[in-house]
């Protein structure tokens, strides 16, 4: 007699596997992400092994078999099939290409199923089938909801990098980091042929078990990474789509190398918000003058540290380069609620106090939950040679995105993807009912990015939080704006007017308060240049 | 045999001809599920919190930032002091819930101290405990996320508040979450096959006796065991007519209610309908021959009413018993409770109980043998047939 969602979401953030991937890599080179697992996950987290637990398969002839995933108490359907690593040489190397069930709850469209398609590139859906779950809880009332580890992810011969040295994260200085050597190590430890983990030959994976489950028809939700293997989907199977959401969106037409100006915007965003708001703006008046200031130090040469280990306590050194800095910025600005202490922790380094920094740099440092093998196949095949000359400029001004370019066409160098074709980077044409989401603080993929991709699609329609950063279902009510695309298969009923309501976060003004005191600060510290650019859809 | 036939025919044209009566009797099977799927409806409505919860937050601007964060969870704030103003909020479905933010929260929060606040509400209103619940919830997860970003504040990684990790692993399937809603179906289905024969069986014995057609039949060149299993066959006939009907009525009905809401399904397959009514007949059997022990022991027709109301109370009583799953082991093996049980665990999903059931089903079919030839004994005695 529970309400799902609200039960869920109360315990919102969590898990994520603890892998040891190449975490110095993830840091660095991590393009994307999708709102699960990434450094949210910590906030109030529990779990953290995945227990895809299977039970003894009763019939043979089942197709799937009961199985518990981590964070679901219930019990679910697993299942796997196999496929040839290369579509071409069908008898050649075979995988095993892993999916999950979440079965509806009453199942009154048996043939539909919800296929969620997880971020990354490199994350596993079925390991974040918890975050999916709490989701789509309302679509997950009639229809499955079906994950399927991407090939290269997860279960489905997983192409990881492990790291050899098992030096502390704290300690180590990502800035003197061999790419090269660290990816040609990385190569030799897997005997798959890595050019076969790209997103076009992992959509044969997807269309495969759709067949091979019987389902007529799937509503695709693609968030992050993900939105491109729905628009993939979109070109190739379109017949065997119903509706299309997209969350946190990469058009087909630029590479998310772009990514540059997009995490400069996300930054710019937070210094604004910080401005517009009285309480924020009186406590750290010099928001913007102390990050570059902690810039400006730690360029001049890295900062050293005796520190407590934030999780086992033991004396540490933290070195503190000017990647890790800006690195922890970046991933805390996906994050609502990590983002709004953001300007204490930027504030406090400026003081040279570095505890803040500290604690949102533990979060992501041992590892995002990437699959760094499969994201440099999906990366250096799909979008290194897309760089243009104006990103190139535009990386120049962008510590983080110059640096994410250098380090990324070394791993490139030794993970050597033939480029995809022009053909790839084509906007998509369709008419499949597709709902467009971007949030306006997002430090990843910007609204405008899913306006470019919206182009030639004539039954689409674009939303825009102007609160959430990325990954809007996860953050607003736009979870129940993807249950009534599915439900009606029509976007023009989509009424987006929760999307206004002011879900904002307030900036923390030290190390324990979001609240400002009346006495100091006006009653009302609500700016209102957020509301300006309120939510609509999106009108071209 | 084409005797025992002819009485068979006799006795359902003898029942068919009171048309009224009939319908009476299936009336039961007609309306339960329809007004089972009713109420159901209504009260998931009232079970369930609503999806926009409106309660009433005193002092909000002492905590907007907790007053945002409930409002994205759903949980929204309706100024007490607008209430009257706005020409709408009459149609807002304003929860009692107050929460009421201590002035002092943020110069407590500031020093990282426990800012109060207060939860107002009836918890023995059980139409408002889902919404507490939901309330105290999402305060907690604001709790525990606050607490995690002071720790991060700190250089803390929040997982140390973490200490062990609890991983549920349910056993429960869809169909066995659903299982006290079923058990009261299937009780319902039980139940249908008492009543519906039940107004023929008095008919049949204490009706005929008063009406003095019974004497008359008597007479006729049939034996007593001829005449006890014609009204028998007749009774189960009409038993087992409820009962298709409850079966079939169920399976349209229960599929409009909304129970996704409530976390599961409730599906009446062909399968069970099929098991159902095989297990069934026995239990006809039993009611019948049950029945119409006690209208023959009655004198007149409406102490036989009286009397069966008061009987019957025993094998629905087990079939009630049975539908809790607090219902001790002996129940499995007693007639009515056992096929309970078994139909229970087949929708369930479970293996049916087969030593269970062929032992209840056994004993149903021996009792219904005794009853009948206790009738046929009884018949024999003229106290009986003309109700001395």
């Amino acid at each position: 007699m529970v309400n799902r969602k609200l039960v869920s979401k109360a315990l919102t953030m969590q898990r994520r596997k603890p892998t040891v991937y190449s975490t110095r890599w993830a840091m660095i080179l991590c393009v994307l992400l999708s709102p699960f697992g990434n450094i949210n996950a910590s906030l109030a987290s529990d779990t953290n092994t995945i227990s895809a637990e299977k039970t003894t398969v009763i019939n043979s002839q089942a197709k799937t078999s009961p199985c518990y995933l981590d964070g679901m108490a219930e019990q679910l359907q697993c299942g796997q099939i196999t496929v040839a690593e290369n579509p071409a040489k069908p008898d050649g190397t075979q995988i095993d290409i892993h999916f999950a069930i979440l079965p509806a709850i009453k199942n009154t469209h048996p043939n539909e199923a919800l296929l969620a398609i997880a971020g990354g590139p490199g994350q596993s859906a079925v390991e974040h089938a918890a975050g999916f779950d709490r989701l789509l809880s309302k679509v997950r009332q009639q229809r499955d909801i079906l994950l399927i580890d991407q090939r290269g992810t997860g279960q489905s011969n997983i192409l990881n990098c492990e790291d050899s040295s098992v030096t502390s994260t704290l300690a180590f200085d990502d800035e003197s980091i061999d790419m090269i050597a660290e990816t040609q190590k990385c190569l030799d430890q897997t005997t798959a042929d890595i050019t076969q983990y790209g997103s076009e030959t992992a959509l044969t994976d997807f269309e495969a078990v759709r067949t091979y489950l019987g389902y007529n028809k799937l509503h695709l939700y693609g968030v992050s990474y993900g939105t491109r293997m729905a628009q993939l989907y979109m070109r190739h199977y379109p017949e065997a789509l119903a509706t299309v959401t997209i969350d946190g969106v990469v058009p087909m037409q630029q590479s998310v190398l772009a990514i540059g100006s997009a995490i400069e915007r996300g930054f710019q965003l937070l210094i604004r918000d910080c401005e517009n708001n009285t309480a924020c703006q009186q406590q750290f008046p010099e928001l913007l003058a102390d990050f570059t200031k902690v810039n400006e130090r730690l360029a001049k040469s890295p900062v050293t540290e005796k520190v407590k280990d934030p999780l086992t306590n033991e004396p540490s050194t933290f070195l503190l380069t000017r990647s890790k800095f800006v690195g922890a910025v970046r991933m805390a600005l996906y994050t609502p609620a990590v983002r709004a202490l953001l300007p204490h922790a930027i504030h406090q380094a400026a003081n040279e106090d570095y505890q803040a920094i500290l604690g949102i740099y533990a979060l992501s440092a041992d590892g995002v939950g990437l699959a760094m093998g499969m994201h440099a196949s999906v990366v250096c095949g799909e979008d290194i040679h897309r760089i243009t000359e104006q990103m190139r400029k535009d990386a120049k001004e962008s510590y983080v995105s110059a640096n994410m370019i250098d380090g990324l066409e070394q791993t490139c160098e030794v993970w050597k993807m033939p480029p995809v074709d022009d053909d790839f980077s084509q906007p998509i044409n369709s008419d499949l009912p597709t709902l467009l989401l971007s949030g306006e603080l997002d430090p990843a993929t910007p609204p405008n990015w899913a306006a470019l991709a919206k182009k030639q699609m004539t039954n689409a329609k674009h939303l825009i939080s102007p609160f959430a950063t990325h990954g809007v279902a996860a953050q607003t009510c736009a979870n129940d704006l993807i249950a009534d695309l599915v439900n009606s298969n029509s976007v023009k009923d989509i009424d987006a007017s929760c999307l206004e309501k002011d879900i904002r976060r307030s900036f923390y003004l030290n190390a324990n308060t979001v609240e400002p005191q009346l006495a100091q600060a006006a009653p009302s510290t609500d700016d209102d240049a957020a509301s300006q650019n309120a939510t609509g859809t999106d009108k071209e | 045999m084409n005797k025992l036939i002819a009485m068979v025919r006799k006795e359902l044209i003898d029942a068919a001809r009171d048309k009224r009566s009939v319908m009476a009797g299936l009336y039961y099977a007609i309306g339960t599920p329809l007004l089972m799927c009713g109420m159901f409806m209504v009260l998931i409505g009232q079970l369930t919190s609503p999806e926009d919860l409106n309660i009433t937050i005193q002092k909000a601007q002492n905590a907007p930032d907790l007053v945002r964060y409930l409002g994205n969870k759903g949980i929204n704030a309706v100024d007490p002091d607008s209430a009257e103003k706005g020409p709408d909020i009459k149609d807002i479905d304003i929860k009692d819930i107050t929460l009421i933010i201590s002035d002092d929260y943020a110069e407590n929060m500031a020093k990282a101290k426990p800012a109060e606040v207060i939860l107002q509400a009836d918890n023995s209103n059980e139409k408002l405990q889902k919404s507490i619940q939901r309330l105290k919830r999402e305060l907690q997860a604001y709790n525990a996320e606050m607490g995690s970003l002071r720790l991060i504040a700190r250089g803390v990684n929040p997982q140390v508040m973490q200490s062990i990790k609890v991983n549920v692993q349910d056993q429960a399937t869809p169909d066995s979450r659903g299982g006290m809603i079923l058990g009261i179906a299937i009780f319902t289905m039980i139940y249908s096959v008492f009543i519906s024969g039940m107004n023929l069986a008095i008919d049949t014995s204490a009706g005929e006796r008063e009406r003095n057609s019974l004497a008359l039949m008597l007479s006729h060149p049939i034996s007593t065991r001829q005449l006890v299993l014609g009204k028998v066959i007749a009774v189960t006939t009409f038993a087992l007519l409820g009962l298709i009907l409850i079966l079939l009525i169920s399976k349209v009905a229960y599929a409009f209610v909304p129970w996704q809401e409530l976390g599961f399904s409730i599906n009446i397959s062909t399968d069970f309908m099929a098991l159902m009514f095989a297990i069934g007949i026995p239990v006809a059997l039993l009611a019948s021959t049950l029945q119409l022990f006690v209208s023959f022991m009655a004198k007149t027709f409406k102490e036989a009413q009286s009397y069966l109301t008061m009987v019957l109370f025993v094998p629905l009583a087990l079939s009630m018993a049975a539908s809790y799953n607090i219902a001790p082991d002996a129940l499995q093996w007693l007639p009515v409770s056992g096929q309970q049980q078994a139909l229970m665990d087949f929708i369930k999903g479970k293996d049916i109980p087969m030593m269970q059931l062929a032992v209840s089903s056994a004993a149903t079919i021996i009792i219904s043998i005794a009853l009948m030839l206790g009738l046929e004994k009884m018949l024999k005695s003229e106290k009986v047939v003309f109700g001395l």
